[in-house]
């Protein structure tokens, strides 16, 4: 009998915690239908740099901007690393930190002096735990950065850069590709790879423009639009994949519990028929031996 | 006639997007105006008011932040950092980020060029507000 008050016990906590996990998952899918819009609208800002970026590019003059010089010695890089603020999300924040932790390794490896800067309380406290020196840390951008936030960060990174206080910017973030494909890189960001993202126009041979003030001052403005355009959409991406892994997390925590429900219920019926069968087998024994 | 249509974007979102009669955006050394038939361009904002006009004829405002203009056939695109409606800034916050940009003491060069832009910006935007 204590068995089977045990079974409804686990059976009610099987049940309840799948009400939670269940309303998770629907709050993570409205959270990422959300955060998905946001990356979609941003994404129109991204492209239009690129148009006129590639349009630049027609107009023969020398790409040149100290944020797109790679500098010969590498001696301080900045490693920000963006992590959710929130766990129950999978592999979602263990697969940034892992891969930020061997990228950590290699820097100190070659001695390069590295300004760790992190956002989200879960990859604070994990590199707290590694003893892993932190210079800055972030909490604030949460499931919709604002790019007035954003652009502070990147004005710092694009001064600093340029007046030599750090040589390289890495970003290690979650990368979106598709809703069913996000994994965890680590990018460069400073100094620039290539700019316009390879989105190259072909199909007009050519538009003759008039540039205000010049081709050139036109460039220097835009290159480091495009780097905060770039770091935005990091975040951005960031955003929507936490989302994603939170709602893939919690639907496999659902289905989790309906199995578990269902095999604990089976268990609680099977000892209640054995109750019965037991106790039928009683009175059958003891009326066979009264008679 | 020729047709003109605007788009506004900022890194945030897409604010606008429908044909216009005619446009006027703050370039970084004057206003520019952009009527349908305006040949390519490729212009660098100021801070300053967007106007344009519609084909009905209302006018409508906006408060935008440096960025860039292109026109391209007969879309006008204007990319910013920030952008809003001119009715919606109320004359108290704009006052406000005005006294606080004021207050600033820049130490260094670069720290001045932040803080004298920042004061650009505070002006510009109680020059527009409309609202208390």
């Amino acid at each position: 009998m204590a068995n089977r008050r045990l079974l409804v016990k686990r059976l009610k906590a099987v049940r309840n915690i799948r009400k939670i996990t269940r309303t998770m998952e629907l709050i993570a899918t409205s959270r990422f239908k959300k955060a998905m819009d946001r990356a979609t609208e941003a994404a129109e800002y991204t492209r239009k740099i690129s148009e006129i970026v590639a349009d630049l590019g027609r107009a023969n003059l020398k790409f040149s901007h100290p944020l797109l010089e790679r500098r010969a010695e590498e001696k301080r890089s900045v490693l920000l690393v963006l992590t959710a603020n929130r766990g129950l999300c999978g592999g979602y924040n263990a697969s940034i930190l892992r891969q930020s932790l061997a990228h950590i390794r290699g820097l100190n490896e070659k001695s390069i002096e590295l300004q760790l800067e992190v956002s989200g309380k879960r990859g604070i406290k994990f590199l707290n735990y590694q003893k892993v020196p932190i210079h800055a840390q972030y909490t604030t951008f949460d499931d919709q950065p604002s790019f007035a936030a954003v652009d502070e960060l990147g004005t710092r990174y694009a001064e600093d850069f340029m007046a030599g206080r750090i040589d390289r910017l890495d970003v290690a973030y979650t990368k979106f590709v598709t809703s069913s494909k996000q994994f965890a890189v680590i990018e460069t960001l400073l100094p620039i790879a290539g700019l316009g993202g390879g989105i190259e126009t072909k199909s007009e041979a050519g538009v003759d423009y008039e540039f205000l003030p010049s081709a050139q001052e036109i460039l220097a403005e835009i290159v480091p639009a495009a780097f905060r355009a770039k770091l935005f959409k990091c975040f951005l991406d960031a955003s929507v994949s936490e989302q994603i892994a939170r709602m893939v997390a919690m639907k496999g925590a659902t289905e989790n519990a309906d199995e578990m429900a269902g095999s604990l219920k089976q268990q609680y019926n099977r000892a209640r028929q054995a109750g019965i069968t037991s106790e039928l087998a009683e009175i059958i024994g003891g009326a066979a031996a009264l008679g | 006639m020729a047709e003109l249509s605007l788009v506004l974007v900022t890194p945030e979102r897409t604010l606008f997007d429908r044909q216009v009669a005619s446009i006027r955006v703050p370039l970084f050394d004057g206003s520019a105006g952009f009527y349908p038939g305006r040949a390519p361009l490729v212009g660098r904002l100021g801070i300053g008011e967007l106007r344009l006009t519609e084909v009905s004829g209302t006018v409508e405002s906006y408060f935008i932040d440096g960025g860039f203009v292109q026109v391209k056939g007969t879309v006008v695109s204007v990319l910013t950092n920030a952008a809003m409606l001119s009715s919606e800034i109320s004359r108290k916050s704009a006052g406000a980020k005005l006294q606080e940009a004021k207050a600033e003491l820049a130490k260094t060069d670069i720290e001045y060029v932040a803080s004298s832009r920042r004061l650009e910006k505070a002006r510009k935007m109680l020059a527009l507000a409309s609202k208390d």
